[in-house]
């Protein structure tokens, strides 16, 4: 019975020429945004090999003198030295034995690799560089210059195909569904069809049934040639992982929105009024509620502005040069006798410069903490309201299962942080004893790997999302399925 | 086969109906006249179930419709006063797919001859039913519950707005399934087809069915005088009403 509806419902759906349109218009949008998303993602790797190979050839060529020069010596004889800091080349050993000079003028950069389903869903990633440059220099420097992207783009957003799903999928979605009974009932055939040995609820189910089939199979077949398109790591279990819990929170989303539709229908209004009531609705839970949520969270947690943070530095800055110069400039006037020649000065420039970057770290530090602790307490807060809207819960959701989301970046910073400390450290006590770098030494360099959360981290996160769609879909089911006993067939 | 038993019904403060007993067997088609709001449509709906009963049954070969709505559905056939379908299939798209509902599959051929039964035109049959008349689409209905093979028909007031041609042969297919043993009940305005194709005729006023008459032992002159005469006995008209009666 129900696949003889489900049939006739799927064959009115594509005898419509707005639905073959709009089917058109979603594939359209799907294809548009995975292209997209890709070009994010794949500027972003590019901007990061970019940026490893020019540091990576800055060392290289460094590791070339003190290899040039290692050969010297063995050629001619003597002792294999250190360098001081200077400006302009001359004879001696080359500056590439200074572990302080390497350590301040090369930059090692750090890469969060993109998941298999990065383009999926860019997140937060257009503002939050996926690699950062880690040197000598402060932590703060290391996430300072990542707002290189036109800011109209920063605002609205990237159009990923997790924007496609949030604001255009509820879209299609309505409209092929908007009017399930009101259409019959208006048509007068809905009489026709339950004078015959069918429930309401039997027809609403396979009306229901034969658009989300239509819906399932276009996403997943959409869904799969994106994959194959834009997404990477085929081969690995943690991809296809990713896109089941993709297609899963897709499904769940889906389905609120046809629960929605249904709830609308079982009020026995007209398709008109149907149609405004789900505007509404889409329009309060999927753009509303968001920016009342965002703009809660950065109302209650403002964060300093980078402004504030960047001239925070600049003035910590300041002012150790400033006692800097002082200092030297009192030194070398008392002590007239003791101006270094040459290299010697450049040298202790070096180390009173190194000693200013450690001022300059510990007067910002805690303004940099405060920052990314802001940050960190309007996500959270952002976390606690998602129940509010289906949209907040899928886009955190997507998030996850792209591994763009807030956390996964966290955890990368923090493994960067730690990488900063052990890379400064492995330079400063190198320099600090004046030890010769060897070219083997090159090979010595802190490595960084980065270590991938589990993957059970990655879905227990995804757990409230998840479930908080399931109960809100559930609720959603639960009041048309209670209310549709007090449907008029007949009104009179 | 059709039975009213004490049926009620109120929307809001109207009653619509006020202990409705009422039956009709097996090869009767039962006439039910009465002025607009009388609560002919509401015992139709009643029968069907889309409207749920304040007091009282309807039962359908002894079978309630409220406890067992989906069996009475498979015996019962519905003709509204339009037959509305859907305009972007064709006539025999239309009747497989409510045969289909109903529980019943036939082949293409038979599909044909229950719309040549009904006289439908054969150049009609695979055209898109958007481009129907009333009459034609009445016809359908008609098709339809002869596929379905019901043992009842509602039917209301399915000849409204025909011309008398397509009215006359609408009753003939009455007839037909009414030799076949189907119980038929008809809501109309229309006395001179209720005395011509009814075997009885219910004059309903007000919620209550107020008279009951075989057609063969009554005129056409006297449907017509005592359907006037319980319209105008009784109510505000009560007095002037009887006067000129």
């Amino acid at each position: 019975m129900k696949r003889i509806i489900i049939s006739h419902e799927t064959r009115q759906l594509f005898r419509s020429g707005a639905f073959r349109a709009l089917l058109l218009l979603v594939a359209g949008a799907l294809a548009f945004a995975a292209f997209s998303g890709q070009r994010s993602i794949d500027r972003q790797v590019d901007g990061a090999m970019a940026a490893t190979a020019f540091e990576d050839a800055q060392r290289a060529k460094m590791r070339a003198d003190t290899e040039a020069y290692e050969a010297r010596l063995a050629a001619q004889g003597g002792k294999y030295e250190f360098a001081g800091a200077r400006h302009a080349p001359g004879a001696g050993p080359p500056q590439g034995t200074n572990a302080g000079v390497v350590g301040a003028q090369t930059a090692k950069y750090l890469t969060l690799p993109p998941t298999g389903l990065a383009s999926f869903a860019v997140g937060q990633s257009d503002i939050q560089l996926n690699y950062v440059p880690v040197s000598m220099n402060p932590t703060h420097t290391t996430t300072n210059n990542l707002e290189l992207e036109n800011p109209l783009n920063l605002m609205t957003g990237s159009f990923d195909i997790a924007f496609v799903l949030i604001f255009l999928l509820p879209i299609f979605i309505l409209a092929i569904s908007y009017d399930l009974l009101s259409s019959e009932k208006e048509r007068g055939t809905l009489a026709m069809i339950l004078a015959h040995p069918i429930s309401l609820k039997e027809l609403l189910a396979s009306k229901i049934i034969a658009r989300a089939g239509v819906l399932v199979a276009s996403i997943l077949g959409l869904g799969l040639v994106a994959l194959f398109a834009v997404g990477t790591n085929l081969d690995s279990a943690d991809t296809w992982a990713r896109f089941s819990l993709w297609m899963a929170a897709t499904l769940l989303y889906s389905m609120f929105w046809f629960a929605m539709a249904v709830m609308v229908n079982v009020y026995g209004r007209n398709s008109a009024a149907n149609g405004i009531a789900l505007a509404g609705t889409w329009l309060a839970l999927v753009v509303v509620l968001p920016t009342l949520v965002s703009l809660l969270a950065t109302t209650i947690y403002p964060a300093p502005s980078r402004m504030e943070l960047t001239v925070a530095a600049r003035d910590a800055q300041t002012d150790a040069e400033k006692t800097y110069m002082a200092r030297l400039d009192e030194y070398y006037y008392d002590h007239l006798e003791f101006i270094p020649e040459g290299d010697e000065r450049a040298t202790d420039f070096l180390t009173v410069a190194m000693a200013n970057r450690n001022a300059i770290e510990k007067a910002v530090r805690p303004l940099y903490d405060e920052f990314q602790g802001q940050l960190n307490r309007q996500e959270s807060l952002v976390q606690r309201f998602q129940f509010v809207s289906p949209a907040i819960m899928m886009q955190l959701a997507l998030n996850e299962v792209s591994g763009t989301s807030a956390d996964r970046y966290e955890h990368f910073l923090n493994q960067a942080y730690d990488f900063h400390a052990r890379w400064g450290e492995y330079f400063s006590v190198k320099f600090l004893q004046r030890d010769p770098l060897k070219p083997a030494d090159y090979d010595q360099f802190p490595a960084f790997e980065y270590q991938e959360e589990p993957f059970g981290t990655v879905l227990m996160r995804l757990v409230p999302s998840l479930l908080g769609m399931i109960v809100l879909l559930t609720g959603a089911l639960l009041i048309p399925f209670l209310r549709l006993r007090r449907y008029q067939v007949a009104t009179s | 086969m059709l039975q009213a038993t004490k049926l009620t019904k109120s929307y809001g403060e109207i009653e619509a109906l006020k202990g409705l007993d009422m039956t009709v067997e097996g090869g009767d088609i039962y006439c039910l006249l009465g002025a607009n709001g009388a609560g002919k449509t509401t015992t139709i709906s009643l029968f069907l179930n889309f409207i749920r009963p304040d007091g009282g049954t309807a039962t359908v070969c002894g079978l309630d419709v409220t406890e067992q709505p989906l069996e009475t559905k498979k015996l019962l056939a519905y003709i509204p006063e339009q037959v509305m379908l859907y305009g972007n299939l064709t006539a025999l798209e239309n009747l497989r797919y409510f045969s289909q509902l109903g529980g019943h599959d036939y082949s293409q051929e038979e599909y044909r001859d229950f719309l040549r039964r009904v006289g439908l035109e054969e150049e009609a049959v695979d055209r898109r039913v958007k481009t129907y008349s009333k009459g034609m689409r009445q016809k359908v209905g008609v098709a339809i519950a002869l596929a379905k093979q019901a043992r009842a028909l509602l039917l209301d007031e399915p000849t409204a707005g025909l011309d008398p041609k397509a009215s006359n042969e609408f009753s003939e297919l009455l007839l037909k399934l009414k030799s076949d043993g189907a119980a038929i009940l008809m809501a109309t305005h229309d006395l001179f087809r209720a005395k011509e194709t009814g075997t009885r005729i219910g004059i309903m006023k007000e919620g209550r069915l107020v008279d009951e008459l075989s057609t063969g032992e009554v005129s056409h002159a006297d449907v017509e005088k005592i359907y006037l005469q319980h319209m105008h006995a009784g109510g505000h008209y009560a007095q002037e009403g009887a006067g000129s009666a």
